[in-house]
């Protein structure tokens, strides 16, 4: 395949999942605005999804002949400048749908807001026995690499392009047989950190428990595929195998997520706050008296920030930096 | 305290918020429903949880803590002790009036008579005296 016609995947895939965003939020929500929990499937709402995936769908054919008239110039430009294309119209046909069902079939709930104030119930969410086994196997390839270690090649491959071809190498030393397990814990413990930052920071609501569950299960993957590159110079297995095990883990926890978002909340959980106020274009949250850093998005699964809190821009530039860390430090030769 | 109790207040009403978290948590401690060596949510736990600003908690708990209800213990939240009921002040008791005077204003108002909130009234005070 030519590598052009492979970075078309990516665009692809956000067109495939762009086609389903406005239905990965919570009940009662519909294009970031309030509303009855019902309204999604009445005429009105199903009229409204429509127009907007059509939408979505011009624009991801729109990026794709842009990829492709790009082609020629940069690879890498291309994809960049093409996905921008993407996200930046499918966010104005959605910020348009927002105004629409917020101005004419928003429902006006009231401001009202929930709290415990009994102890919260034991902390299910941060177990070891989740938290662990990415650790526990990194530790195992580590263990099972420095006893083969003489019989490790001098020099193998550690990263691979678009097409399919190494194009990062390393020698049998310390950073280049350890480094892709170093990596893979770093990420852990970010997420890790991340995950124990969001308990802290954020409501007691239904989205914490399975955002901060996403966020600990990510490390299955990521040391996962790390692990599989640093048995690599040991083994022989179909590379492909990594990327669909990482795909296919992905999706399931995606799908898992959107079914406990969607069904009905368990009778002790606190309801999220339902005003539209604080939302400015439907997609970022600003309350300047709200403490909470991270709360739940209303465009996809998962938290965002309260941009109002000055805290929120250093823990959000404090993740930038951690996330940019390691492909500073570890870039392959 | 073995049941879970939840706050609930409503930013869009007249009442201040601070005021609404003093007027429930109070309702619970004088029923009852929190007892003695009970602990409450820090200011911040509680503030991030109703999404207000962590002062309108603080205030609250200053206010209960005032009236003898709560210990607070700085960073760690609020601790329900022990309290006898004070004899009532005759400017508190002025209050009181000033209150009901308020109150019945505001009944009058909307054509509400004393006879349709009467039986509630009595109702609450057995319920806090038992």
């Amino acid at each position: 395949m030519k590598p052009e016609y492979a970075l078309l995947i990516p665009l692809l895939i956000m067109g495939v999942f762009l086609q389903f965003t406005p239905l990965l939020t919570r009940r009662g929500i519909f294009f970031s605005a309030t509303v009855d929990p019902a309204f999604p499937q009445s005429s009105d709402g199903r009229r409204l999804l429509g127009a907007y995936r059509l939408q979505a769908a011009l624009w991801t054919i729109a990026a794709v002949g842009f990829a492709l008239l790009l082609s020629s110039v940069n690879l890498a430009v291309m994809l960049l400048l093409s996905l921008l294309l993407l996200i930046m119209g499918s966010t104005f046909s959605y910020w348009l749908k927002f105004r629409e069902v917020h101005e004419h079939f928003g429902k006006s709930a009231r401001d009202v807001r929930y709290a415990e104030l009994t102890p919260p119930p034991q902390q299910q969410t941060f177990s070891l026995s989740l938290c662990a086994p990415p650790f526990v196997w990194l530790a195992g390839v580590a263990f099972y690499l420095q006893s083969h270690w003489y019989q490790l090649p001098d020099r193998f491959p550690v990263h691979w392009g678009v097409d399919g071809q190494p194009n990062g190498w390393a020698t049998r030393s310390f950073q280049g047989v350890y480094g892709p397990l170093l990596l893979a814990a770093f990420m852990d413990v970010f997420f890790l950190g991340l995950a124990l930052a969001m308990l802290r920071l954020s409501r007691n609501t239904a989205m914490r428990h399975v955002t901060v569950t996403m966020t600990l299960l990510i490390m299955y993957p990521v040391s996962f595929a790390f692990g599989m590159v640093g048995l690599l110079p040991l083994t022989t297995f179909p590379m492909w195998l990594i990327p669909a095990v990482v795909l296919g883990f992905v999706a399931v926890l995606i799908i898992w997520a959107a079914v406990k978002v969607r069904s009905p909340a368990a009778p002790d959980v606190i309801p999220e706050p339902q005003s539209d106020s604080y939302w400015k274009a439907g997609m970022f949250y600003y309350n300047p008296d709200d403490p909470a850093i991270f709360v739940s998005k209303r465009v996809g699964i998962g938290y965002t920030m309260n941009f109002a809190n000055r805290m929120s821009w250093f823990v959000l530039a404090g993740i930038l930096l951690i996330a940019l860390l390691p492909a500073l430090l570890l870039k392959p030769k | 305290m073995t049941e879970r109790i939840t706050l609930r207040i409503d930013l869009d009403s007249d009442v201040p918020a601070y005021r609404q978290i003093v007027n429930i948590i109070r309702i619970l401690l004088v029923s009852g429903q929190l007892l003695p060596g009970a602990e409450l949510p820090s200011v911040r736990r509680m503030a991030t949880d109703l999404g207000v600003h962590f002062n309108t908690v603080a205030e609250a708990y200053r206010i209960l803590a005032d009236e003898g209800w709560l210990a607070l213990r700085h960073g760690k939240g609020a601790t329900v002790i022990e309290r006898k009921v004070p004899e009532p002040t005759p400017e508190r008791i002025e209050e009181f009036q000033r209150r009901l005077q308020a109150l019945a204003a505001e009944m009058f108002a909307h054509g509400a008579s004393p006879e349709s909130i009467g039986p509630e009234l009595w109702r609450a005070w057995i319920e806090f005296k038992s």
